[in-house]
């Protein structure tokens, strides 16, 4: 057994096995028997895409669902992410198998949080998991069942998410890691669970920084009375930095993204300062886009008005392993637009406006090959490659959706999200593909839409794009509740080709 | 617009069998939830009658009030997967109220602590444990995907809270008194 704090926080791998799954089917009003009542209705029909596609529910009753991906014989693989967002309840880690025929089964996992992504490349899925002070990348073999860790040292625990794995073209496998903190510090964060799970984590920076010695005051919610505690930037929670104080930058860090050889070996760091590198895709081309989240406007480093953004990380062109400095889009201090947190049309209506928080920042990466609506929450992401489905070349994108009024004020906040767009890289807009009749979540007003698109992939054909609806979470000013067996897999297809 | 749904659809973990199932083994857990909280009722109301202290003795009484209309949610935590309560688990609770006093009688003794310090800390105690069990049943709740159990019980574990602040400074507060002292309040 371990004998420091150090080794006991590494990963040790997890026990991972097929196991059965309780599944029916149903149609009508039997269907809409069967569903929960936290999601009562479910109906295609409800939700609104492009004139000439067509949409249907393949699987509901999905519980905490992050990523779906389709392999070439048709059998498709939803990872359901055990602890996710909010991590309360936990339902198990897994991944659900549909096969061609029809048949299902589960992979599932003896870990905590879970998988926040599946990919599946020649016979075995390659899977990014949260939980524990470092995320994992692992790979799992479909028919010898046996599990490798890949990657196990990037520093997480905290609010936001791992990225990837994709393979590109030259074979290369790219993902990334989100930030420990929410707003560039550790913070209480109006959620203490990463504090209760993980107390020593902290942001680690990809190149040497400077610190302002800005340090952020809150209270302490782990102590038993009212305790005032000062943290600062690259530091655990109650910790504060020191004016000119150097933190060194680190391979292994974290808001950031890598590309290695398929076995994890050879690790680069392509680029860090992206603060939730939770959606990856490459065109056709090799080129790598990355969605990224904005800051939030509550608590003690507020910060308002900051765009959802996807960045075009050109650095990735560069030949393997010739990378010497990674480019830098911004997190902690700069926000998508590439204007300071503390620029005027950035400071908040509520909670304590941010402070710098480097004292010589990188040269900024930006601008982002798209800015969207705050709080749309973009997610995962994919290439249409096909003319058969159309749009061929333009990033679809599926939008969380916000998390206001809990994280925002502002009232035109509210319905940010909620949808799939398709984006044009190249021209920097956007059009929504599949959203509901009125913008929002459909349970809001009593639909049977789509509530929260989590991800969207392409069939290898690239004919059907399927869109993972993560389910129910309903957001209050001062709370957020998750409603498991209430996520849903769309397909959506061209009619035409429906037709023959 | 598009297109109504033509294809069955896969259900997960929504067929009859598994639901009632685990309807089954959550009502167990209502079961001690009901259990847990008629002996937090049972504590409550008991420990007030011992307290002189006038202020004390009036937010103790208020908290009995609550702890009536928690034991109430609990039962109606049960309609709402179709299922009843089982009333041996509720006397059991009352019964376990009193076996908690006997439990603070003899810590006291042991602890050197005097008056109703020991029943105070019990009920301190043994709210925890009632909030702790609905708390599982809101969980519950959020993993059956049913928002009517949430909002029954979310009330009551955000009343439980604020009791259990109050009666921590009381038991931290009063504890010198019956511990040094030897006096009761």
């Amino acid at each position: 057994m371990p004998t420091n704090y150090a080794e006991l926080r590494k990963n040790t791998g997890f026990s991972i096995a097929k196991t059965e799954l309780k599944t029916g089917t149903a149609l009508g009003p039997e269907l809409q028997e069967r569903l929960p009542p936290a999601r009562p209705l479910l109906d295609a029909a409800d939700v609104v895409v492009p004139e000439g596609y067509a949409v249907e529910a393949v699987m509901a009753g999905l519980s905490f669902p992050t990523d779906v991906d389709i392999a070439p014989d048709g059998t498709i693989y939803v990872s359901e992410g055990g602890s996710s967002w909010p991590t309360r309840p936990y339902m198990p880690a897994r991944v659900v198998v549909k096969k061609p025929s029809g048949e299902t089964e589960a992979i599932t996992m003896n870990v905590q949080a879970g998988p926040r992504s599946v990919t599946w490349r020649d016979g075995e899925l390659y899977m990014s998991l949260k939980g524990g002070y470092h995320m994992q990348i692992v790979k799992y073999n479909l028919e010898t069942g046996e599990l490798k860790v890949l990657i196990d040292q990037l520093p997480s625990g905290g609010w936001h998410e791992p990225g990837g794995p994709l393979f590109g073209p030259d074979g290369l496998m790219y993902f990334g890691n989100g930030s420990v903190s929410q707003q560039g510090v550790c913070l209480p964060a109006g959620f203490t669970v990463d504090l209760a799970k993980h107390p020593n984590a902290h942001d680690v920076p990809g190149q040497d920084v400077t610190l302002t010695g800005n340090n952020v005051r809150s209270r302490d919610p782990r102590m038993p009375f009212p305790y005032l505690v000062e943290t600062g930037a690259f530091k655990p929670f109650g910790t504060p930095a020191q004016k000119g104080e150097v933190v060194k930058g680190e391979l292994y860090c974290n808001s950031a993204v890598w590309r290695s050889r398929p076995d994890g070996t050879d690790m680069e760091l392509l680029a860090w300062g992206i603060r939730n590198p939770f959606g990856m895709a490459m065109n056709e081309a090799g080129e790598l886009y990355v969605s990224d989240n904005d800051f939030e406007e509550k608590g003690e480093r507020a910060i308002a008005n900051d765009p959802d953004r996807i960045w075009h990380l050109k650095i990735a062109r560069e030949p393997f392993g010739t990378v010497k400095t990674p480019a830098w889009y911004g997190f902690p201090d700069l926000c998508g637009d590439g204007l300071p947190v503390n620029h005027e049309t950035h400071l908040p209506s509520r909670g304590t406006p941010a402070e710098l928080l480097l004292e010589n920042p990188p040269e900024w990466a930006g601008p982002a090959a798209f800015l969207e609506q705050p709080h749309s929450c973009m997610c995962k992401m994919d290439f249409s490659r096909s003319e058969a489905f159309g749009y061929k070349g333009e990033l679809f994108v599926a939008e969380w959706g916000t998390l206001a009024p809990l994280n925002s004020p502002r009232p035109e906040d509210l319905d940010h999200g909620f949808r799939v767009i398709r984006v044009d890289v190249e021209k920097g807009t956007a059009q929504p593909f599949m959203h509901n009749q009125k913008m929002g979540p459909a349970t809001a007003f009593g639909s049977g839409g789509i509530e929260r698109p989590v991800s969207c992939k392409f069939s290898p054909d690239g004919k059907d794009l399927y869109v993972l609806d993560f389910g129910v979470d309903k957001v209050t000013p001062g709370n957020m509740m998750g409603f498991a067996h209430t996520g849903v897999l769309w397909k959506i297809s061209r009619k035409e080709a429906q037709n023959g | 617009m598009a297109k109504a749904t033509q294809n069955p659809i896969i259900l997960i973990e929504l067929d009859h069998d598994t639901r009632q199932t685990q309807f089954d083994r959550a009502k167990t857990w209502f079961d001690n939830v009901l259990l847990t909280q008629s002996s937090c009722r049972q504590l409550v109301e008991d420990t007030v009658e011992k307290i002189e202290e006038p202020h004390m003795k009036q937010y103790l009484a208020e908290m009995a009030l609550q702890e009536r209309e928690h034991e109430a949610k609990a039962r109606e935590l049960f309609a709402l997967i179709g299922r009843e309560p089982s009333d041996v688990r509720q006397l059991l609770g009352q019964v376990a109220g009193k076996a908690r006093q006997a439990l603070g009688d003899f810590i006291a003794l042991a602890g050197s602590a005097k008056g109703p310090w020991q029943d105070l800390h019990q009920v301190y105690l043994s709210n925890y444990n009632s909030m702790g069990a609905f708390a599982v049943a809101e969980q519950l709740g959020l993993a059956l995907g049913i928002p009517a159990i949430v909002d029954l019980v979310f009330p009551v574990i955000a009343e439980k809270s604020t009791s259990q602040l109050l009666l921590k400074e009381y038991v931290l507060e009063m504890c010198s008194k019956s511990i040094l002292y030897h006096e009761g309040f």
